[in-house]
């Protein structure tokens, strides 16, 4: 093992590399590129044996792969807020056709206006594509949970395709130390891909067809029952994950610090990092506060996010993004699962850090005075107006 | 023993669910006479997509991949990506898409393709409309052609717009080798898809595919129809490698355009000046193919600066 | 509450027929439905459309199973086998045909009718002997038969509703209301036929990718044929042309060289006999 001080676009890159893609596809956008760019590189210095694409579009990014894939290759693209929005019909095909792409998304706002700044409006927008959806923290996680993806991706049991972002500039161009496991680490943990249902030259059969409603209905069930068989799959991949490299990020729904707490925050992405700190911040001052980061919004971890309501009274979500529903979408999903629990506890929302905005730990002690006064509101937009001078002190 | 003229194997099923007479059907079947079973094909939504039958059977002797209407081109980039990469060896891999999933809505991802040198071949079925949807205009519907999106009656006169030149801007990008086939001249069609799969880098084949419904003739006239719209000059059939261009049927002179467009409904509204107005057209197209032709040497609108090998040992297969 | 489900085949018209007789039934004061079966429409295949016919709003969005009656455009549907499936046992059946009514294969209970809509229609101008257009002569004699819509109205919504001959397709309805000719039903234990019990569907048991590898060869298209190709061997040159240009693989070449017509796949569309050569090859009428 070796610990390289990279960016998270880097850990993307080392991910793919490690995981001996066999076809990349590549198109520019900011703040993705330098995945694609490191790629090439390794393509192009020889240490990574793979058809790397110059595709014209997102559109054809993912369609080039989801091809490569049905043909039984590894695959792997990257990219980020509008390329994720033209790939949206081609994401329903990769899930329809269970083909086990990896992809790599930059976490970035959707125009207009354009914006640059970290944003999961664009993944949230994909929530519904059949795709599993990992949110990472740190670039350490993105590594990993990039090789974790492979291995359920692929697995017999579930065939279909995943997404691991990470937040625009926060995780993509900041650099940390991560710790690069082995080739042969890597290897013993990710074999060669383990093929089913995938087109044979010569062999007459037909991939993706056309269908009466019964038979629809059908392989739309199927895609739902794999979709099932993630979690469990996900438990016993970073199982062996830990055991081979000593690093296990804890499932679906890790938690920091909820044991007795009474008002615990759900975060996605970076904002996590930040939350933690001001969890122990708030602890010092008598404050029974948690931290639950929420991993994999798809499939949605229903019954790790009851667990954790069964001992809080209340729950603050944290969306980083805002689709236009009563409330952001984690919150959303977070009610619907916990209507039937009993006791229930109270779910506040907060809208924060889109845009790019910084989450900074005064807002989320903010969310905690919130969420801890006398009536938490259902929806607050933190931090509309524009920061206080600080200049001058 | 009769001699056959194309090869015997079958890689077209029958039980397909074409109309009567359908010239995409004959078209893909003589197609894959030419290109063998070791073909992966690409589609997008089209006709084909419905003449291959609903799931659990396929009417194709051979693998298929369905894809999106627009992404074609970047379905057989991704194929003969896995192909290359996991080393399968004698595969010819080949996207099969109507003219609107070409030169309409697939246009930007067949450019991607050809740019990118793409070691495959990109077929057009053309049938001059979106059909599968029921006759809208597309861009390659000729000028004057009924559809239900282009009427007659009122102002209007069929289709106002030209057909869209989809050789032309196939050919600006330098393909390895392009080709006009017609299921009408079968064994010219099956020749010129088996030397397009012996050819490496990006292919392009233009189909002409009638089509009795959209074209509005009785469907034992396909043949006919797809003969005299190459001895009229509407479709000529010709291959360009290496930048140089062959008519592969030469015509001492083309037949009046009439009796293409005298057997097609979607052209009985036609004013006799409208039909002139084609004429002239039609004549103008065929002359600059024929200075092509005649010149056999670099620098014309098909030319790359590479050399005559390609055209070296070729026969001519009609005077 | 009337429902009525029609048989035809792509381009000969009823999905426009269940549009008429849906049009015409509003102009009798109803509150009709009409919809094709949710398909991809190909010329000459079959197609079913679906009309209901009621005094009040129909709060039914699902197809007809169960139909009060049955319309067939072209008898050679009624070999296919589903066209009577489910109809009702005091129902009718109306098929465009020249046989007599007593001929039809039914159900006991079933009202039989019959009307040569395809004469009628050849007679007034409508479509081609390929492919006569028979939906207004047809709804003609639906309505003599059944009295689902007055005639005055079917004439009245061909007139508003059907763009090309107009006066044609009213004589044709004429026509048909005046031709067609009913059967008293079968007794129990004179039936023949298709039974009208509603086919349960097999178990579901799929792979989990929508992948497709049966052939497509056990698919007969043989219904969607009114023409079939007959070769005189005596001329045949055994030219191959028949082969070489058949858009649906269904010729063969023997081991002499002589063409052979599978006809559970031919779908008579005519090129063979209009690319013979010799002219060995005539189209005749499906029986």
């Amino acid at each position: 093992m070796t610990q390289i001080v990279m960016s998270g676009n880097s850990a993307q890159s080392y991910a793919a590399l490690l995981a001996r893609v066999q076809v990349i596809a590549a198109y520019p956008i900011t703040p993705q590129t330098t995945i694609v760019e490191k790629l090439a590189e390794f393509v192009a210095n020889g240490r990574l044996a793979a058809q790397y694409l110059q595709v014209e579009s997102e559109h054809s990014a993912l369609q080039s792969v989801v091809s490569a894939s049905a043909l039984g290759a590894r695959t792997y693209t990257a990219t980020s807020s509008q390329g994720l929005l033209l790939m949206h019909e081609v994401l329903h095909w990769a899930s329809g056709l269970r083909v086990p792409v990896v992809m790599g998304v930059v976490n970035r706002a959707v125009a207009p206006p354009w914006s640059i700044g970290a944003d999961h409006a664009d993944t949230i927008a994909q929530r519904d594509t059949g795709w599993i959806q990992f949110y990472a923290e740190s670039n350490q996680e993105v590594l990993d949970t990039v090789l974790e993806a492979y291995r359920i991706a692929e697995d017999p049991a579930v065939r279909l395709p995943a997404m691991v972002t990470e937040d625009a500039f926060y995780l993509s161009h900041t650099v940390e130390p991560v710790d690069v496991p082995s080739a042969e680490t890597v290897d013993a943990f990710l074999p060669a891909r383990e093929v089913r249902a995938i087109l044979v030259p010569g062999v007459p059969a037909r991939l993706g067809s056309f269908t009466g409603p019964i038979e629809y209905v059908g392989f739309r069930r199927d895609v739902a029952r794999a979709m099932e068989r993630v979690l469990p799959t996900l438990a016993a991949v970073e199982e062996d994950y830990a055991r081979r490299t000593g690093r296990d990020h804890g499932g679906p729904l890790p938690t920091y610090r909820t044991e007795d707490a009474d008002a615990v925050l759900l975060t996605m992405g970076t904002a996590t990092t930040t939350a933690r700190a001001v969890i122990d911040a708030l602890r010092e001052e008598g404050h029974r506060v948690g931290l639950a980061k929420l991993r994999v919004f798809r499939p949605f971890p229903v019954e790790a996010v009851r667990a954790l309501a069964a001992s809080v009274d209340r729950i603050g979500v944290l969306d980083r993004s805002f689709t236009f529903g009563p409330t952001g979408a984690a919150a959303m999903e977070v009610r619907s699962a916990l209507y039937d629990a009993s006791p229930r506890p109270l779910v506040s929302d907060f809208v924060a850090g889109i845009g790019g905005r910084d989450i900074t730990p005064e807002a989320i002690t903010r969310m905690f005075a919130l969420l801890e006064g006398p009536e938490p509101p259902e929806l607050t937009w933190i931090d509309l107006a524009a920061p206080e001078a600080s200049a001058d002190g | 023993m009769v001699k056959l003229t194309i090869p015997a194997t079958e890689l077209v099923r029958p039980g397909h669910a074409a109309c009567p007479g359908c010239g995409p059907a004959l078209a893909m079947r003589l197609l894959l006479k030419g290109l063998g079973p070791r073909t992966v094909l690409s589609m997008p939504a089209c006709c084909w997509t419905v003449i291959a039958t609903p799931y659990p059977t396929t009417a194709l002797g051979v693998a298929l991949l369905d894809n999106p209407i627009e992404s074609t081109g970047a379905s057989i980039s991704g194929i003969r990506a896995a192909v290359d990469a996991l080393a399968i060896p004698d595969v010819t891999v080949v996207g099969f898409a109507g003219d609107g999933g070409t030169a309409d809505i697939g246009l930007q991802a067949l450019s991607g393709m050809l740019e990118r040198r793409t070691n495959a071949i990109y077929v057009m079925y053309d049938n001059e409309a979106y059909m599968n949807t029921g006759i809208q205009r597309s861009g390659a519907t000729p000028e004057g052609a009924w559809t239900t999106t282009t009427p007659v009656g009122g102002a209007g006169r069929g289709k106002p717009e030209r057909k869209k030149d989809i050789m032309g801007i196939v050919l600006a990008h330098r393909p390895v080798y392009a080709a006009t086939l017609n299921p009408s001249f079968p064994e010219d069609f099956v020749r010129k898809a088996a030397k397009a799969r012996e050819i490496a880098g990006p292919r392009f084949l233009h189909v002409f595919a009638p089509c009795p419904p959209g074209w509005r003739y009785s469907s034992e006239e396909t043949i006919e129809i797809g003969r005299l719209a190459t001895d009229t000059g509407v479709f000529p059939l010709y291959e360009v490698a290496d930048g140089h261009l062959r008519l592969t049927r030469r015509l001492s002179s083309l037949k009046p355009i009439g009796e293409y467009l005298g057997r097609q409904g979607r052209y009985a509204h036609l004013t006799p000046e409208e039909r002139a107005r084609l004429q002239a057209e039609v004549r103008s197209g065929w002359e600059r193919i024929l200075r092509e032709d005649a010149s056999g040497s670099p620098g014309g609108p098909f030319s790359s600066r590479s050399s005559h090998a390609a055209t070296k040992g070729d026969t001519v297969e009609a005077a | 509450m009337l429902e009525i489900r029609f048989h035809g085949r792509g381009g000969q018209g009823a999905v426009v027929a269940s549009e008429l007789l849906a049009q015409a039934a509003f102009l009798d004061g109803k509150r009709p439905q009409s919809f094709p079966f949710f398909g991809v429409e190909r010329r000459g295949a079959p197609v079913t459309a679906y009309c209901r016919i009621d005094d009040r709003e129909v709060r039914l969005r699902t197809s007809i199973t169960r139909p009060d009656i049955v319309v067939v455009l072209e008898p050679g549907l009624l070999r296919a086998g589903s066209a009577m499936e489910g109809l009702k046992p005091d129902g009718i059946l109306l098929v465009n045909s020249r046989e007599e009514p007593a001929a039809l294969p039914a159900p006991a209970g079933v009202r039989r009718a019959s009307v040569d809509a395809t004469t009628i229609a050849l007679t007034h101008g409508l479509g081609t002997p390929m492919m006569p257009i028979v939906n207004t002569a047809i709804l003609g004699a639906l309505a003599a038969a059944s009295g689902a819509v007055s005639l005055g109205a079917l004439e009245q919504a061909i007139d508003r509703f059907v763009p090309a001959h107009p006066a044609e397709n009213r004589a044709a309805a004429r026509d048909g209301a005046a031709a067609v000719r009913v059967a008293p039903p079968l007794t129990a234990g004179h039936s023949r036929g298709a039974s009208s019990a509603v086919a349960r569907a097999p178990p579901l048991e799929l792979p989990d990718a929508p992948m497709a590898v049966a052939s497509s060869a056990t698919i007969a298209t043989a219904a969607w044929r009114t023409l079939r190709p007959e070769i005189d061997q005596r001329r045949c040159t055994r030219c191959n042309f028949c082969w070489k240009f058949c858009p649906d693989v269904a010729i063969e070449l023997n081991a002499e060289g002589f063409p052979v017509v599978h006809l559970e796949h031919c779908k008579g569309c005519g090129i063979c006999a209009a690319e013979c050569p010799p002219g060995a090859i005539a189209m005749v009428a499906e029986g």
